[in-house]
């Protein structure tokens, strides 16, 4: 059995359409798409052990299948560097989410390797009622969803197609370099948008994706959220 | 993709011998039969009204009571008859085997009525069973230019042409090879497929990507059955010619919910237009603008590069025209210094500069001294820096003279039709409508007689240029 077909009964179980972040990413992990690992813990001496395996700083979020908004909640803390701050960190998470969302089933927090600042991208798949499946390249960031900078292409992609989708964006010298600012890995994000495309083809049960932000580097590129909605339907 | 029996079988129904029109009558004018007036092959009437048979006798036309009557075997037929007997033609079509029939009737599901709905699935369910071609319901059918199968009277007919249109309107279908005639296109054949139960867009684009006579296929439609479908047809179809998109209509977004960011930007436009991309596909808004690209297409050799060489014949006019060409994207570079060094040497800088664009008005007459007209093309045909080359006639100051010494148009066309025929990049003019705009208009005419691609603004000229140059430089990538 996938880890997609597990993580889609686990979440049918629970009544759930949207995976969590961490079934997310194992899921595309496994499909090949490069995203920042991420573990689960119940408990604080778990998330020390994680965070002791990953390496610090690391970014600690809540889980939970009630809670979409994590930051608005105080769910989530970035560039924790030791031990004792991951323990603490772990508490104040849980208690805060608690306390914003006392009905909240809380899974417990999800522990990763704090990836180091790119330019953020994002990517995303929905479905279109014509065309079926579309993929969605844009630059990442808190104004995407007014500036709608973004571009689309219907899957499955070929090469062309991705690095079309890229150029097409009118933020694209910012991932040229602007300013001295490093050039983006347009290759890496090519292959990602192919891999995507791949992806979403083989799962039709694939309802929406969203991987924001995605971090461009020199060298390479990063998911470091992601979210997977699955159909409804069996 | 059509199967190669389908496209056969598509290219006998629009490519027909044998001609039938049922239901012809005089509250209609017999518009269809004098339609197919022009059809060299064999025509029949099937009309079992009385009180219409003489009149379509006196055309000349040949009446029977039913298809079945008819001696040969039936290649298209036109159905005209009122929607509660289209059934029993369409049954009667499968039974005679006929290549394909287009209902012209109406009042089926696009009257959004549950009876209109229950007709055109009954007449969809006959067809099918019968294995029977049927174009429409709610369409004008086909027309097809050499053979003189029309579905309007002011079509032209008897010469062959190289445009395909495919129209889910009517009247967009006719509109676009009456409008398209003047502008200097010619169709070869255009289908007007109106509610499409059985041949959708998908089957005429791959017929038309396939067929040796068709050079540019132009399509109007309010929206996709298939999505993944057309778009395959269409990919298909632009590796091998241009396929012009006309969108009309905006389809309602849904109510459907939404998770992911995503979803939420994916509006239905910014989907469609990512697919029109994708497939290659040029997209228009309206008539006048697919009418500007196709001619663009069919006259002007395709874009090796953006680059423009300008010739204006005012200073004024040489600002606007840099503007319109560089508002959609092309560029007006310096020329080299070899092209400065030659123009030196005669241009007349009173009044005018030859920098690019070049103010010529002065140093052509306005187009009355050919001899450095003619330098100038030859200046900007060997310049390293030009990709294709447009020139301004102005009416302000040549319509009046023109039409008072006709010779002198002559002249002018000559001098254009030849360098359109020996300039190996691009080449076209702009004929602004003006004051004595019946000879502009003339102007306009026989310049797209003799295959110069001749726009009525600036605008409409940089914008067709600019889509069809987009096209090519893509399929040559």
């Amino acid at each position: 059995m996938s880890t997609l077909t597990k993580a889609i009964d686990q979440a049918r179980t629970e009544g759930r359409t949207a995976l969590t972040e961490i079934e997310s990413k194992r899921v595309l992990a496994e499909a090949g798409i490069p995203v920042v690992e991420t573990e689960l813990a119940t408990t604080a001496e778990d998330s020390v052990e994680i965070a002791d395996k990953a390496g610090y700083p690391v970014v600690m979020k809540i889980v939970s299948p009630d809670i979409t908004h994590k930051s608005d909640v105080g769910g989530v803390k970035v560039g924790i560097g030791s031990a004792d701050e991951v323990r603490a960190a772990f508490k104040e998470i849980t208690d805060a989410a608690r306390k914003a969302q006392a009905s909240a089933t809380i899974s417990g927090v999800a522990v990763q390797k704090m990836a180091p600042q790119g330019t953020e991208v994002i990517v995303g798949m929905s479905k279109d009622p014509q065309f079926g499946p579309v993929l969605m390249f844009g630059l990442g960031g808190v104004l995407v969803e007014v500036l709608k900078d973004v571009s689309f292409r219907i899957v499955p992609i070929e090469r062309r197609d991705a690095r079309e989708m890229i150029e097409e964006i009118k933020a694209f010298p910012v991932l040229q370099g602007v300013r001295g600012g490093e050039p983006a890995d347009l290759g890496a994000l090519e292959e990602l948008l192919l891999k995507l495309s791949a992806f979403v083809e083989a799962n039709p049960q694939v309802a929406e994706l969203d991987l924001n932000p995605v971090f461009a580097y020199k060298d390479g590129a990063l998911a470091v959220d992601a979210r997977i909605v699955v159909s409804g339907d069996e | 993709m059509a199967s190669p029996e389908l496209i056969k079988r598509l290219d006998r129904a629009l490519n027909p011998e044998t001609v039938v029109v049922v239901g012809d009558k005089k509250a209609m004018g017999y518009m269809w039969l004098n339609a197919m007036k022009t059809f060299g092959g064999k025509l029949y009437s099937v009309q079992i009204d009385p009180n219409e048979i003489p009149g379509i006798e006196e055309l000349g036309v040949t009446n029977l009571k039913s298809l079945a009557e008819v001696p040969e075997p039936i290649d298209y037929v036109l159905c005209a008859v009122p929607r509660p007997v289209a059934a029993r033609i369409v049954a009667d079509c499968a039974a005679a085997k006929v290549g394909g029939v287009a209902l012209f009737t109406s009042g089926f599901a696009e009257t959004e009525t549950e009876d209109g709905i229950a007709a055109q699935e009954q007449v969809t369910q006959i067809a099918r069973d019968g294995d029977l071609l049927l174009i429409g319901p709610n369409c004008m059918g086909i027309y097809n230019r050499r053979l003189g199968v029309r579905h309007s009277g002011d079509q032209e007919a008897g010469t062959p042409g190289n445009v395909g249109f495919i129209g889910q309107s009517g009247t967009h279908t006719i509109n676009f090879s009456l409008v398209g005639a003047v502008h200097g296109i010619k169709c070869s054949k255009t289908v007007s497929f109106g509610n499409a139960v059985i041949l959708d867009a998908p089957d005429y684009i791959d017929y038309f990507a396939q067929d040796a006579e068709t050079e540019v296929i132009a399509l109007y439609i309010e929206g996709a059955k298939d999505g993944r479908r057309l778009m395959d047809s269409i990919k298909a179809a632009t590796k091998v010619k241009p396929v012009v998109v006309w969108k009309g209509g905006t389809t309602a977004a849904g109510s459907r919910a939404v998770y992911s960011h995503t979803a939420s930007l994916a509006s239905d436009q910014a989907v469609w237009d990512a697919a029109m991309k994708q497939a290659g596909a040029i997209q228009t808004a309206n008539l006048d603008e697919t009418i500007d690209v196709v001619k663009a297409l069919v006259h002007i050799k395709p874009a090796t590069g953006k680059r423009m060489g300008l010739i204006a014949m005012t200073g004024g006019q040489s600002v606007v025209i840099t503007d319109a060409f560089e508002r959609e994207g092309l560029d007006v570079p310096l020329l080299t210094d070899t092209s400065y060094e030659k123009l030196g040497e005669f241009f007349n800088i009173i009044g005018g500069s030859y920098r690019n664009p070049l103010d010529a008005g002065g140093t052509i007459g306005m187009g009355f001294v050919p001899g450095n007209l003619e330098k100038l093309f030859d200046i900007l045909e060997e310049d390293a820096n030009v990709d294709a080359v447009a020139l301004e006639i102005s009416g302000t100051f040549i319509a009046r003279r023109m039409k008072a010494f006709p010779q002198m148009m002559d002249s002018m066309v000559d001098v254009l039709a030849r360098q359109r025929e020996k300039s190996a990049k691009p080449f076209l003019a702009i004929a602004h409508p003006s004051h004595v705009e019946d000879t502009m208009a003339e102007i306009r005419g026989r310049l797209l007689g003799r295959g110069v691609a001749t726009f009525t603004s600036f605008q409409a000229a940089a914008r067709a240029v600019a889509k069809a140059g987009e096209y090519w430089l893509r399929r040559a990538d």
